[in-house]
Parts: structure tokens; C-alpha cells; sequence
């Protein structure tokens, strides 16, 4: 089956039709928090921007004046929101999404790993711009193209590519110490 | 980073055109997945977009009711404007009507010389008609083409 454009689900949407709204969040929410991600730096605000962003999304769809360019407008208010969270210093803190019971939490070893791993990753990431932050993430966590982040960001490819290679750049130095890094992983 | 529905599975797909084969750009994706909530807990995305619909489920519900009620309304703006111009309508039509019927009633068809000599009628008729004492009546004048005035 076709898989319907973003300007399509809008219009569902603004009708109330769930299985669209709940397809426009499938596909955005990662973007949406590698985006609140480069803004925040924290995983957990990061998390209450996004859902509050989409909430915001849904009450002003119809402010989307082009249905076919949502992807920018939502992250533009991901990004928004995760400014005005920081900004006004209320960020809901220790109110995680409650894991289900399938899901196995992992040792203590490797959640120590990943913990330092991320810490160390936050930092390195905190060296860079905001956006090099958020073109780096779309990029290589969650594996947009540069052609796909220029469209939906609304900048040139090549300012893309150059904003990712100064990224990946600061990232390799900051990084380089760290031995799993080194070791490839 | 994962995903709940098989789309963007792990690895991420942005490793075209970068160090393909764990380069240097390849070891910053491997690192950056430590950034992926996914990749410490299994299922996050699918629970971030369950609380999400969850949150979003009051306001959809509003939209649809919205949504249901402006398909009324406008179906019954459209039939309150609807019957005054039908019946506005029906008023002009019957007036037309009754008048078309009135003026056909009403009129007699001109007698053209055409028509006298056409169809060959006696000369009495025809001197009526040259000099203009045709009776204007088509019944009185039928009577003169068929000889039948006293």
C-alpha cells in the first residue's frame, strides 16, 4: 500500500483521525528528539519536550499553513519548546516512561558503560553549535540524509554537509580519548 | 536508532557516502547510539509514542467532534437557505408560467401574403387581405377564405 505523504496525515489529523496523527508521530518522534536532544543535552527533558511539542502540534495544525513541510514545523516547535523548557528552568525531572515488564534493564556492568559512554558523549556534544548538535544527530543517530535534513530544516545541502563535518570533526577530538571509541565501538 | 514498526532498525541508514566500513564517521554513528534511549531500553520508542497518542487522545477526540459537527451544521445552514429560495423559486416559476400560457392564448398568428397565396384562396379573401379589411379574427377570417360570410 502507498504510504501516504505527511500533507495527507495533516489533513486526517485536523479531523481527529488518530491512526494519522498516530503516524505522524511514528515517523517524527526520533527526529523530534535528536532535535530537543541537541537543544537540552538531557535525555529525560529531551523526552517531555517532545511529547509536549507533539501536543502543541496537534492543538495548532492548523496553523501548518503547508501540510507538505510538517516535518520542519514540528521539529521548528520541538525546537522552540526545548528552548522556552530551558529557559524557564521547570523541567519535570525522575518521571521517566515506565518500562514494561518485557523490557530487561540492562546489567549493572553495561548500564555503567553506556552511562559513562553517554556522559561522555553529552559533553562532547555540548562543545558544538546547536545546530551542528542537531544536523549530527538527525544524521548519525537517526540516519536522515543530508539532502532530507536540508529540506526539512530549510537550509542549503552544503551548509548541511559543512555543519556535519565540523560536527563529526570536534566529536572525533573529544572523543578520541574514550577506548571503546578507539576500538571501533 | 530502533523502531517499533521495522523502519530504521539499527544500524541507522546515514552511513552512505561515510566510512561505510567503521571509519572514522562510522565510529562516531557506533558511539552516538549510546545517545539512542532504544539502546539501553528495548521498546522505548513504543512507549514514548503510546504516552504521546495517549496524551494526544482528549484533543483528537475534540477535532472529531468538531469535525462531525461542522458537516451538520453546514448541512443545515445549507437547508435553511435552501427552502426560502426553492420556494422563492416555485412562486417566479408559476407566475412565468401562468403569463406564457396567457400571451399564447392571446395571440393570433400574422397573416403573411406568404401563406394567403400558398394556399390558394378564393379572391375575396385575398382582396381582404391586400387591402388590409382582413378580419383580425382567425375564426371570422377562416369563414372568409371558405366563403362563409353572410
Amino acid at each position: 500500500m502507498k504510504e501516504r505523504s505527511d500533507a495527507e496525515l495533516v489533513i486526517l489529523a485536523r479531523s481527529g483521525d488518530a491512526a494519522s496523527f498516530g503516524e505522524l508521530v511514528a515517523r517524527y518522534l526520533r527526529p523530534a528528539y535528536s532535535v530537543a536532544l541537541s537543544v537540552i543535552g538531557r535525555h529525560q527533558d529531551a523526552e517531555d519536550a517532545v511529547q509536549e511539542s507533539f501536543m502543541v502540534a496537534l492543538e495548532r495544525l492548523e496553523e501548518c499553513r503547508n501540510p507538505d513541510r510538517f516535518a520542519g514545523w514540528v521539529l521548528a516547535i520541538v525546537r522552540n519548546r526545548s528552548r522556552n523548557l530551558i529557559r524557564r528552568e521547570s523541567l519535570r525531572r525522575g518521571d521517566e516512561i515506565p518500562a514494561n515488564a518485557s523490557s530487561p534493564s540492562p546489567s549493572p556492568e553495561r548500564a555503567a558503560d553506556i552511562s559513562a559512554l553517554r556522559s561522555r558523549l553529552t559533553e562532547a556534544l555540548n562543545t558544538l553549535s546547536e545546530v551542528q548538535r542537531e544536523i549530527v544527530l538527525l544524521h548519525d543517530l537517526e540516519g536522515w540524509k543530508h539532502v532530507e535534513i536540508a529540506e526539512k530544516l530549510g537550509m542549503p545541502s552544503g551548509t548541511v554537509r559543512s555543519h556535519l563535518h565540523f560536527a563529526r570533526k570536534a566529536l572525533r577530538v573529544q572523543l578520541a580519548e574514550w577506548k571503546d571509541y578507539r576500538k571501533g565501538g | 536508532m530502533n523502531t517499533e514498526d521495522g523502519k530504521r532498525m539499527t544500524p541507522p541508514r546515514g552511513s552512505r557516502g561515510h566510512d561505510r566500513n567503521g571509519g572514522p564517521a562510522g565510529g562516531i554513528r557506533r558511539a552516538l547510539r549510546a545517545m539512542d534511549p532504544e539502546y539501553e531500553r528495548p521498546g522505548y520508542w513504543d512507549r514514548l509514542r503510546t504516552s504521546v497518542m495517549k496524551r494526544a487522545s482528549l484533543e483528537l477526540a475534540r477535532r472529531r467532534r468538531l469535525a462531525r459537527v461542522s458537516v451538520a451544521a453546514i448541512l443545515s445552514g445549507w437547508s435553511r437557505r435552501l427552502i426560502p429560495v426553492a420556494a422563492a423559486a416555485a412562486v417566479v416559476a408559476a407566475f412565468l408560467i401562468g403569463t406564457e400560457v396567457r400571451q399564447a392564448s392571446d395571440a393570433s398568428p400574422p397573416l403573411l401574403l406568404e401563406d394567403i397565396l400558398a394556399n390558394e384562396v378564393g379572391d375575396g379573401a385575398f382582396q381582404a387581405v391586400i387591402s388590409g379589411q382582413a378580419p383580425a379574427s382567425p375564426v371570422a377570417f377562416m369563414a372568409l377564405v371558405e366563403g362563409n360570410v353572410p
